[in-house]
């Protein structure tokens, strides 16, 4: 078969179906990772002895083992206790609450890196609790928290393709039927491997962007 | 189900337990590996003429942006299949896992080359130094020294991403663990038990290098 | 034969993009001479010396040592020469992660080959003569500016140069201690090295330079012993820069 159109009539349709699904993995397990990573690094700063503890472990554990026990453990271990998670389930689940770790850790040293000077000020001024927190803790440490967050977002696109191992069948899935079924492996593989270099770089260019059109002057990312 | 549970953590403990060996395997090749090729890259970036560093950075790009699972797939499947050449998955493991670590491990040194003050190369150029001898005797070893914090990070990362060979078969921690467990239907105590070994590396791991660390502090130097 | 050049340059450029940082720039040193560079900060000194060790690459103009042109673009050469021309820096870049007596045995171990004894020994040997025998397994971390610099001038003496180079050695120094580091260039000018300084600090120079250069916008303006060039009329220009040392800093630093 010429190359050129088992690519176009078999490569490039699967592959977006795969891509498809990859990103319906991706796009909740973003939101959810970062919405975990917030109120867990948060809770790591201002939280109380023993929720900062528990909170603690909780990184300790997602960060320390890999993803693909963690993703066994959602898929093939639940049932156990008689929860069923499908493939689909099991993947959001098991990336949002290891990606939730690893933000977390961003938020925390964003939010440990703010100056005391800063809230005083804010509380000379007569800001409440609430008002300081939006209005100025959370701007700066957010910015200082987003090229790390960022770069964890780029992990998850990547990691995303573990999701074929718990049998969720997305781009990585999808490339690896097709490969076998015609034998076709180094092809279909550069394919896949191009789609997710693509994505990467659309993402990487578009924090970059991002962090550019946030900066202020003189207000340093993270120190060094 | 705790006593079943237990009971089949305990008989497959040794097993599973060998499979560390082969874990630590591949993660010190491919450490190792990593380390011999993200010297040179680094270097590359840092002093190469400017189409060295072109193409030290796409090689970068490249195995930044493609995930481990589909390196691991066209290594194996692909690439060893076209060349007609047989290596093992647990090789191409290291391999790939080695190819990976090299692009992360030379932005590390290149970081810290850039962080070290240009005085340095200055002074040993200045004494007659050939830049060959400036970058092994002067920079690399304040460089080397000033990425053992990153390169804990690298090895965390690493020991973590070795258990996606189990895709290829690797009898590996993960790949001992799911046997066994798909044997005697026990997944949930064995993936805990597999993740509590995965932790004690880490931990074993990162502590080991922070002794390295210290061991070769250099009294009151810090950048 | 003694009153041959052991160093002679010759219209030295170097220009950064448009600007010119040294406009054509010669001079000649004898043996056991100290030749001071005065002027005022971006008159090219800083540059002028890196280029004659060429740690800055001159666009133009030719160095001498003893009579021979060097070809800084043979690298076996350039290595050579630079051994035989020390440098003293104004930060003094000490290599951070060696203790005071590697950073003085290093080059005599890895560039000049010499067995681990014989470069220990002159190594302390050269510690001593700059007053820190007892310093000798201290970090740069743990040395005061006032050692450091000792430390980066017995790492330069060991090397046996023909020439020395100084770039402004007490201008990095709080002020007690610059009197330790030109204690050991007096010793050094009194056991005959000969020198070329950027310095600011004028009385230093007037009691000591055979000579004194005047630079500024990348040339030489006024030349000569000191007592000429601080006193006599013709050089007004020097005059009125030393005066404003003097005012700014009593003894400028």
């Amino acid at each position: 078969m010429d190359e050129w159109q088992f690519f176009q009539s078999q490569v490039f349709p699967s592959l977006m179906k795969g891509f498809k699904v990859s990103i319906s993995l991706i796009l909740p397990s973003a939101f959810l990772g970062v919405c975990i990573g917030i109120w867990a690094g948060s809770m790591r700063v201002y939280g109380s002895t023993w929720l900062r503890k528990l909170v603690d472990a909780y990184v300790a554990i997602f960060r320390g083992t890999p993803l693909v026990v963690q993703l066994f453990f959602w898929y093939f271990g639940l049932p156990h206790v008689g929860i069923y998670l499908s493939p689909f389930a099991a993947s959001v689940v098991g990336f949002s609450l290891c990606s939730g770790a690893y933000q977390s850790e961003y938020v925390r040293g964003a939010l440990l890196s703010i100056k005391k000077g800063q809230m005083l000020a804010a509380q000379a001024l007569g800001f409440s609790k609430w008002q300081m927190l939006r209005s100025v803790i959370l701007p700066q440490a957010l910015r200082r928290a987003l090229p790390g967050c960022g770069n964890e977002i780029i992990y998850l696109i990547k990691y995303s393709s573990l999701a074929y191992m718990v049998t969720c069948i997305e781009m990585t899935g999808e490339a690896k039927i097709l490969a076998s079924h015609y034998f076709k492996y180094t092809e279909v593989f550069l394919a896949v491997g191009a789609f997710y270099l693509v994505l990467v770089s659309l993402a990487g260019w578009f924090l970059h962007h991002l962090e550019g059109r946030l900066s202020i002057p003189g207000f340093e990312h993270h120190g060094k | 189900m705790m006593p079943e549970g237990l009971i089949a953590v305990f008989q497959a403990l040794p097993y599973i337990l060998q499979g560390s060996f082969v874990t630590i395997g591949i993660v010190l090749g491919a450490m190792g590996f990593g380390l011999a090729m993200g010297i040179p890259l680094a270097l590359g970036q840092v002093y190469g003429s400017p189409p060295v560093r072109v193409a030290v950075r796409i090689y970068v790009w490249f195995f930044r942006g493609v995930p481990l699972l589909v390196l691991l797939f066209l290594f194996y499947f692909g690439f060893c299949s076209l060349l007609d050449i047989n290596l093992s998955a647990f090789t191409v493991s290291v391999a790939v896992l080695g190819l990976i670590s090299a692009a992360y491990q030379s932005q590390i040194f290149r970081g810290a080359i850039a962080s070290l003050p240009a005085g340095q190369l200055k002074a040993a150029r200045a004494l007659g130094m050939s830049d060959a001898k400036a970058v092994w005797f002067i920079i690399l070893p304040q460089a080397l020294r000033l990425s053992i914090p990153a390169w804990s990070n690298e090895y965390s990362i690493v020991l973590k991403d070795s258990a996606v060979a189990y895709a290829l078969g690797v009898a590996e921690i993960m790949a001992r663990t799911h046997f066994v467990a798909t044997r005697t239907y026990q997944h949930l105590p064995l993936y805990l038990a597999a993740g509590t070994i995965y932790l004690i590396l880490t931990y074993a791991g990162t502590r080991g290098l922070r002794l390295l660390e210290n061991k070769v502090r250099i009294r009151g130097y810090s950048r | 034969m003694e009153n041959d050049p052991i160093l002679r340059i010759e219209d030295i450029k170097k220009a950064y993009r448009a600007r010119e940082i040294l406009k054509g720039i010669s001079l000649s040193i004898s043996k056991g001479e100290l030749k001071v560079l005065i002027g005022p900060s971006g008159g090219g000194k800083s540059t002028l010396l890196q280029c004659i060790n060429f740690l800055v690459m001159p666009d133009g103009g030719d160095v001498w040592l003893e009579g021979r042109k060097v070809n800084p673009h043979r690298k076996r050469e350039l290595y050579g020469y630079r051994q035989q021309v020390g440098m003293i820096f104004q930060d003094f870049n000490l290599f951070d992660h060696l203790s005071a007596l590697q950073n003085v045995q290093i080059a005599l171990l890895r560039v000049k080959g010499m067995d681990k004894k014989s470069a220990r020994e002159r190594a302390v040997a050269e510690l001593e003569r700059v007053g820190l025998g007892k310093h000798i397994d201290h970090y740069p971390a743990q040395l005061s500016g006032g050692q450091k610099q000792r430390v980066s001038i017995a790492r330069a003496l060991a090397m046996d140069p023909k020439v020395m180079l100084l770039d402004e050695p007490t201008s990095a120094l709080d002020p007690e201690l610059i009197g330790e580091v030109l204690a050991v260039i007096k010793n050094l000018v009194a056991n005959g090295m000969t020198m070329i300084m950027a310095t600011h600090q004028i009385s230093f120079s007037s009691a000591f330079a055979t000579e004194i250069i005047f630079m500024e916008d990348g040339l030489i303006v006024e030349q000569g012993p000191p007592s000429k060039i601080l006193s006599s009329a013709e050089c007004a220009r020097t005059k009125e820069f030393c005066s404003k040392i003097y005012d700014l800093h009593g003894e400028g630093n």
